[in-house]
Formats: structure tokens, sequence, C-alpha cells
């Protein structure tokens, strides 16, 4: 553990170099013993691929008992704690209008069915959140369907596209220009500020693609239109 | 209803302190970039610190009275005019309905907050009225002003016997904590970074600053894998020139960071213009913290304001006309 400050109200408390999924259960669980101890004048916790920061109000909090408390936390404990996180579904219509790049993975020996096979039903593990609202920093991306982005960017990605870019598969919450090709889109609003979690996952969730066809799509865009569609997910450990 | 936008200047947007809480789901703070100016504002309308006010950028908005009220303005000098007579920014002025509240280009300075008792009326999006235009949200619908919008103020309110103190604000320092890959650009980079003067590019923004300058070359390379930005982190990507993030940034970024502008210094830093120039100075996060909290114990402490003799009320020239009719 290695324990920086680069600003007056943040601690940057860093568990590893590069991406582990070891590394982001520590930092899972890092999170979590801070939530717990409740210190005083801690505002927000940020996590990212291999260091997490505690953002803490200056006038409340005292940075040198702060380092002293989280650097007496135990490392290797970390591991083995048991800490709870969603599985979180998130329906997808692949291909057609939708995911108007599916198709271009012929040229690397992949049907548009073989991209679907490979991509949905199986977990991907919420590394972090950022670039935009929502955004999540997804790992565990099939080898065979990674791909060098567009040469030409989107000027405009609507909101809810799920595609991939290098070794990263992701989704975009809003409408966004971006190189990223796209495999299909969800019905379900990934931001809305009108409902309870504005942001339906955090760092350590995970979250699974199912394969809906277009007429599921609009069943599902209408019944959250009347607010009668429930999110899928499953809460596990802990 | 208030104000009515007749003209909405550069980039006028609702602000208040910032949105916190939620960067862990990639929200940027937003929030007003110059806080001091924000601040200072509502102290003189008694509003609460964090109450939202406007942010004019370069070049302000104007504004019909639609209801008498009571405004503030402080920040970069907009010439603000009041039914074309001038008016001096950083005391309260009561305006009536009909008058027209104008502001012009700044010649020095390039942010103006403007504060109505009990701050713009909008609705809070995760706890904070700040627009993030970016992403659509918060504010007044989520963008920045356009003619024809309506603003609200929260109360009736009336003004503050204070005005804010002339301050000199205006050098070219701005004070820095070692970021985090620091240790990637070697000393003579750090020798340059430290003594060279970097200029405002006109790619500046709520998001962020570029800045034009020496190149800083960082070993190994200049990417790293994704992490939490900060306020004030200056980051630098291959080409070697130097990007401030501020306000409206992405919550992650992926270049190194040779270091942070201190807090203290955003008010100074956000103030200048494309083109100006400015000189970083190293300093320990520990004085950072302390210059902080001196800093923000001064605005709150009434620090930067002074009693004011004048009572400033605006007449419109046909009342006034009326008035010297009616003594006759």
């Amino acid at each position: 553990m290695e324990i920086r400050q680069f600003a007056e109200n943040a601690l940057t408390i860093y568990l590893g170099d590069e991406i582990d999924e070891k590394v982001n259960r520590q930092l899972v669980a890092l999170r979590h013993r801070i939530d717990e101890m409740d210190i005083q004048g801690i505002g927000e916790i940020v996590l990212s691929y291999t260091s997490l920061i505690i953002y803490f109000d200056i006038f409340k909090t005292d940075v040198d008992a702060l380092k002293k408390t989280v650097g007496d936390i135990d490392e290797s404990a970390l591991l083995e704690a048991e800490v709870s996180y969603r599985v979180i579904e998130i329906p997808v219509c692949y291909g057609g209008e939708y995911g108007p790049d599916i198709d271009s993975f012929e040229a690397d020996g992949l049907s548009a069915e073989e991209v679907i096979e490979l991509h949905a039903n199986k977990e991907y593990l919420v590394y972090m959140l950022g670039f935009m609202p929502g955004f999540p920093y997804l790992g565990g991306l099939d080898e065979r369907l990674h791909k060098a982005r567009l040469e030409t960017p989107r000027v405009r990605i609507p909101p809810g596209s799920v595609g991939i870019g290098g070794k990263q598969t992701g989704m975009y919450p809003f409408e966004s220009p971006g190189g990223w090709h796209l495999l299909g889109r969800t019905p379900v609003p990934l931001f809305d500020e009108n409902r309870e979690e504005s942001i339906l996952y955090q760092a350590g969730d995970r979250i699974i693609y199912r394969p809906i066809d277009a007429s599921e799509f609009k069943e599902i865009a209408s019944r959250i239109e009347a607010g009668s569609y429930d999110i899928q997910f499953e809460v596990r450990g802990g | 209803m208030t104000l009515k936008v007749t003209r909405p200047g550069l980039h006028t947007t609702v602000q208040d302190l910032g949105r916190f809480g939620h960067q862990s789901e990639g929200f940027s703070p937003a929030g007003a970039m110059d806080y001091r100016a924000l601040m200072l504002a509502n102290q003189l309308l008694g509003n609460d610190e964090n109450a939202p006010g406007l942010e004019m950028t370069l070049r302000g908005a104007t504004f019909e009275v639609v209801k008498d009220t009571v405004v503030a303005a402080v920040g970069a000098d907009m010439k603000m005019k009041i039914d074309d007579a001038d008016h001096p920014s950083g005391i309260p002025v009561h305006v009536a309905k009909g008058s027209r509240i104008q502001f012009g280009a700044a010649d020095v300075g390039a942010r103006t907050y403007l504060a109505v008792p009990g701050g713009f009326k909008v609705e809070t999006v995760l706890g904070s009225a700040s627009t993030h235009v970016r992403s659509g949200i918060g504010g007044h619908s989520g963008r920045a002003l356009q003619e024809g919008d309506m603003l609200h103020a929260g109360t009736t309110g009336a003004a503050t016997r204070y005005r804010i103190k002339d301050f000199d604000d205006g050098d070219e320092i701005v004070r820095v904590i070692p970021g985090q890959q620091f240790d990637r650009f070697g000393d003579e980079m750090k020798q340059q970074f430290f003594n060279s003067s970097y200029a405002l590019t006109k790619d500046c923004d709520r998001m962020g600053f570029r800045l034009d300058g020496p190149e800083l070359v960082a070993a190994p390379d200049h990417d790293v894998l994704s992490e939490p930005t900060q306020l004030g982190s200056i980051q630098v990507p291959k080409g070697g020139r130097p990007i401030v993030l501020l306000n409206d940034r992405q919550t992650a970024g992926g270049y190194a960071r040779i270091g942070t502008v201190a807090h203290a210094d955003i008010p100074k830093f956000v103030q200048k213009q494309p083109g100006d120039a400015v000189k970083f100075a190293e300093i320990t996060v520990e004085e950072a913290s302390a210059l902080y909290r001196d800093e923000m114990a001064r605005i709150r402490s009434g620090g930067y304001l002074e009693i004011s003799n004048a009572f400033r009320v605006h007449v419109r020239p046909v009342a006034r006309k009326v008035a010297r009719i009616m003594k006759r």
C-alpha cells in the first residue's frame, strides 16, 4: 500500500500497478472498510484500476490521522474480506440499426452470431467509471473480439450504444462522438436522474449482456416509459 | 420570473459550488470555476455561499428585469450597465422592473458571477444546481443560456451594506503541488516547467485549459493507466503541452500528471484569458493546504468585504424624470 497526496482535499491509496481483478477486489474491500469506519469529513471515495482516492473536508479531517488509520489496515486481509457486489443484467438488441458494426467482424472471421455468442451472457467486471457519467471500464472481453478503433470516429453515437474499442467493451450512457465499433443498443437508460440510483452500477459490480430482439427492445422501452420495468440484478457475496 | 435573457453572452451557465459525491459514477463536479467570486457575490446579497449564480465568460449577457430585484456581480469587470448608466461591480444594486442589465466584454479577467437573492431557482440534479453542458444536466435545461430564457430568483431578498474591497490578484504566479507522475519528468524538465512562462491557448474552456510553452517530455512515456482526475490536475500528453483540468473535466484521465494547481490559486488561474501567461511555482501539499484553509477563512469571515457608503438604487430614467416633475 502506498499513500500519497496530490491535492489539499484528497488522499490517493495505491494497491497495485496494473489492471488486475485481485487489485480491484482489494480496492472494493478497502472502500467498504473506510465507509464502515465512518471517519469524520470523508466526502467520497473514487476507485480506479490500481488506486482509490479519498476526498475529505480539510476543515473537518485530520489528514495525518487519516493516513495512519488507512495505513494500519491490513492489506492482505482485504483479499479475504467478503464484500457483496451486484450482477446487473443489461438487455441488448444486437445488430441491425442498433449495432451497425457487428458485421465488420467478418473481416476477423467472425459472423454476427459468433460475435453475439462471444460478447453476451458472460460477466464483465466494472473496474471503474469515468470518461462520461456512467461509462464503465469493463474487464473480461474475449480476445477474439479485440479490435482497433474506427479510423474515422463517428460524430454521434446514440445513448445506450454497446460497443468495442481496442481491448475494451462498454456502453455510452450519453450521446457522444467516438471511435468504437457498435454491436448493439440497450433500451435501459444508463443514466436516469429520477431513478433512485441514477447510475445502475459501481466499481466492483458485474455486468452481463442479455441478447434481445427488436420487438423486445420496443417492449422494454415502452415499459420503461410507463415506469413498469424493473432492472434485473442479483446480489452476491457479503 | 425575475430576469429574461435578451442576449446570452459568450457562454453563460448556472453554477453553484459543484456537484460532489458522484465522481465515482463519472460525474464531473462542474460548479463555479472562480469559487471565490461566486461566494462573494452571494455574500453581497446575504445568500448561502452555495446559492446558484450565473457564470459569464469573457463577454457577458444582457437581461431584462421582469420583476424588481437586487443583483450583485463579482469577478472580471464586464462593464456592467443598467439602462445605459455604468455601474461598478462588487456592489449590490437594486434594479426595477423594465430595466435592462447589460454586460460587455472583459478587458482583464475572464469570468463574472451574477447573484440574485436566494440564488437562481433551478431544479437540482444529484444535489447540485451546477450545469454540466457535456452531459446536459443541471442548471437551466442542462445547457448554456439562450436568448429568451426566463430566470427566477429564489427569494425577493435585499442587498447587504457591503461591497467587495479592491484586491489585486493579477500576477502570473500559480502555485503547484507535485503530481502523480512528477518523477517521470527529469530535473531538467522540472526546471523548465517551473522557470518558463506558459500561455493560455484559445482552447480554454470549463473542462480545461491547454497551455503553450516549452515542451515537457516524460520518461518512459506520457501514458498511464486511467486514474481519477482532480481539480487543477496538470496532465501532459505526448507532444508536451500541458493541460490543466478544471471543473467540467472527465473524471478519469490517462496522461502523466506533473502537478496539481493549488486550490488557493484556482480563482486567479481561471480568471486568465487566452494569451495571458502564467508561471508555475512548486509548493508542498502541506503549504497548499494551509493556503487554502487561510483563503477559505478569509472569504467566510468577510475578509473581502467592506462597508459601502453608497446606497445603490437604480431608478429608471423615466421614474427619475417623473420624480423631478413631482418635485416642482
